[in-house]
């Protein structure tokens, strides 16, 4: 089987030394990042990418993978103890979590929580190394027009997904398309809204505009709230992690369900890791016998939602590998940390860069074991940390952030533009618009100008080859479909209250 | 924090005419943005034939924005919806500073001075900063970031300024 001699393939990469330890770097990392609140997946991956300069490829994206499934975990951790969501993916695990906590009984949790996390990373390691032979296939019957179409239909997912206005939402993606047009035009070389300057001449960096919206303007936004944030530390000893035979037998469909939620939402484009933990948290809701459990310490509310999330971060790998679309912001910044390495993502990765994929794949599997087997000791240093105040923290990151963006280039001006972003990132936030789907936006804009220049050229300006070629019409009718759903007032209200109820 | 007093008479104007003040100044900003776009890509090449010219995109999504901000405005126009959210000035004024202080000196004074400097003016930002021990952990800070970045990772950055090497 050709499966399974890549997978031993990538097991021999990563289980050199050298990959280990980058992994092993990567999933402590990733769960600090996790466990520290204001701090999120995304700055944390922009402001490690010039670290990654010097290491090999392999190894630095293995870490960068490791930051990202790592922080999954982290963020229940500290859920489940303190009532804070270190990432916003863990939101619902607090909702049971805590509470179970409450009742003395965090170390059950915590290990489900694990558990799940586990067994969904398995589950997506294998469906990333089965689907990715055939999805590059189908990549290669893609031509400009379906490619259009198919970014069309992620960014449109992006939208249904998100929480609040579609109408913001589309909004806040069209913005990041503009901005995405900042620098030089690939065809013409013409420089478009560049002002002279000639740091903007190759464009906004991406990591630069990631790091303003998502590192400065949170910090901003958090000074907001007061740095002294309560904390309702669980003081008692956590004893007995070990859950009894009930609650395995509560959560083992629970995590079943979650995984298979979670690696459904994390394949499609604009899907990812936030969205699985709601969905698959509604879903254990509605089909529970006694729905009045949940909030009240019910298991399986921290089971499905971890396994999901889990597994959502894994497979969104999927399309970065197969199609070299990146289906959220933070596989966009992965997209820069293969580019600087003079990775160009796509179908061909696949079989030009063997070592890179199936490497990354199976370290995946490596670094979810590891981090079941570091994370439960580790508990108490984490909650330790989180009484470093807040007050303390936040100089830290912006000198980090700051120092991360200026060795990406050796550019002050980026500096300035990413704290000039943060601003923005903040004004963004005060009027309810949600900055991820701008990153999306601007990830996405080169390659969809480039693929609609192409189309409309081939087609000798024919706008209707996005519907006359079958699978470009399907994917735009899902994406029309998709809308329509969005937009009607029933969905839309039971959508609301799904967000809502989960918040609160 | 609170809302400064300036802005009083400003809100109840748009309390009287503006349903959803949050949306309707968000979309406003939005189409500013979008003409400031067209302004600023008016120079470059429409299509020509049936090919795109420079300027096509980016006029093109400039547009989009431009509806869409309108119909966001629109909507808070229309609709019930939240006011404007208060801003505080001394968080992004301060942390701004410190970033456009790193930005200025990284060059001219190497990383120890600087990392130290813009991690004491991003603290001024929280009413909560006690300073003994902020500048305990500023100074730590410094020596990891001086030890890390340019040793371990081997990153070029100068480390002191320029008048002492010289």
């Amino acid at each position: 089987m050709e499966l399974f001699a890549n997978l031993a393939h990538g097991f021999a990469v990563a289980l050199s030394p050298i990959n280990l330890l980058m992994c092993l770097i990567g999933a402590l990392v990733g769960t600090l990042v996790g466990v520290l609140p204001g701090i999120g997946t995304i700055a944390t991956v922009a402001m490690l990418l010039p670290i990654t300069f010097g290491l090999p490829p392999v190894g630095a994206l293995i870490m960068l993978a490791g930051i990202y499934y790592g922080a999954q975990y982290g963020g229940s951790t500290t859920s489940i103890l303190v009532n804070i969501p270190g990432e916003a993916t863990s939101v619902v695990t607090a909702l049971d979590g805590h509470q179970m906590a409450r009742q003395g009984r965090a170390g059950p949790a915590l290990a489900i929580a694990a558990i799940g996390s586990f067994f969904a990373g398995c589950v997506a390691t294998v469906l990333i190394a089965v689907l990715g032979a055939p999805l590059t296939k189908l990549a290669l019957a893609f031509g400009p027009a379906e490619y259009f179409s198919l970014m069309v239909l992620g960014l449109i997912f992006a939208v249904v997904l998100a929480k609040g206005s579609v109408l913001k939402a589309i909004a806040m993606i069209v913005f990041g398309l503009l901005l995405s047009m900042v620098g030089s035009d690939i065809e013409t070389g013409a420089s478009r809204m560049a002002f002279n300057i000639p740091e903007l001449a190759d464009g906004l960096g991406f990591a630069t505009v990631a790091m303003g919206v998502f590192g400065f303007a949170e910090i901003i936004r958090n000074l907001d709230a007061g740095a002294g944030m309560s904390r309702d530390l669980v003081q008692q000893k956590i004893t007995g992690l070990m859950p009894t035979r009930k609650d395995l037998m509560d959560s083992a469909p629970a995590i079943v369900r979650g995984t298979i939620l979670g690696s459904i939402l994390g394949i499609l484009p604009g899907g990812g890791a936030v969205i699985a933990s709601f969905a698959a948290y509604t879903l254990e809701k509605k089909i529970a016998k006694d729905p009045s459990r949940f909030g009240r310490g019910a298991i399986e509310g921290v089971a499905s939602p971890e396994s999901a999330n889990n597994a959502a971060a894994q497979t969104s790998f999927i399309p970065l590998l197969t199609l070299g679309i990146p289906p959220n912001a933070v596989m966009a910044l992965m997209v820069g940390a293969m580019t600087i390495h003079g990775i160009v993502p796509g179908p061909q990765v696949m079989v030009k860069q063997p070592d890179l994929v199936w490497g990354m794949i199976a370290s995946m599997w490596i670094g979810n074991l590891m981090l079941i087997i570091i994370n439960l000791p580790l508990v108490g240093i984490w909650v330790r940390l989180l009484r470093v105040p807040y007050r303390l923290m936040f100089p830290s990151i912006v000198i980090f952030c700051a120092i991360g963006i200026y060795s990406v280039n050796n550019a002050p001006v980026d500096v300035v533009l990413a704290g000039a972003f943060g601003l923005v990132g903040y004004w963004l936030i005060k009027h309810d618009f949600e900055p991820a789907p701008l990153l999306l936006g601007m990830v996405l804009g080169p390659l969809m100008e480039e693929n609609l220049r192409r189309a409309l050229l081939i087609s000798r300006g024919d706008w209707s080859v996005f519907l006359s070629r079958p699978l470009s019409a399907v994917l735009l009718a899902i994406a029309a479909g998709l809308l329509v759903l969005a937009v009607l007032p029933t969905l839309r209200a039971k959508r609301d209250e799904v967000f809502v109820e989960s918040e609160g | 924090m609170s809302d400064t007093p300036s802005e009083a008479p400003v809100k109840s104007i748009l309390q009287k005419w503006v349903r959803g003040p949050q949306d309707f100044v968000g979309g406003l900003v939005m189409m500013a943005v979008a003409l400031f776009a067209l302004w600023a890509s008016s120079d470059l090449q429409g299509m020509h034939g049936f090919s795109f010219g420079a300027g096509t995109a980016p006029r093109m999504f400039a547009v989009l924005l431009l509806l869409l901000g309108g119909a966001v405005a629109l909507m808070g126009l229309l609709n019930d919806g939240p006011h404007i959210a208060a801003y505080s000035w001394r968080g992004p004024l301060f942390v701004s500073a410190a970033i456009v202080f790193f930005a200025v000196s990284i060059r001219p004074l190497g990383l120890v001075v600087t990392a130290f400097a813009s991690f004491m003016i991003a603290a001024l930002g929280s009413e909560e900063t006690k300073w003994l021990e902020a500048t305990i952990v500023g100074a730590c800070l410094t020596l990891g970031c001086a030890l890390l970045f340019p040793y371990v990772l081997g990153l070029p950055m100068p480390m002191f300024p320029r008048f002492l090497i010289q």
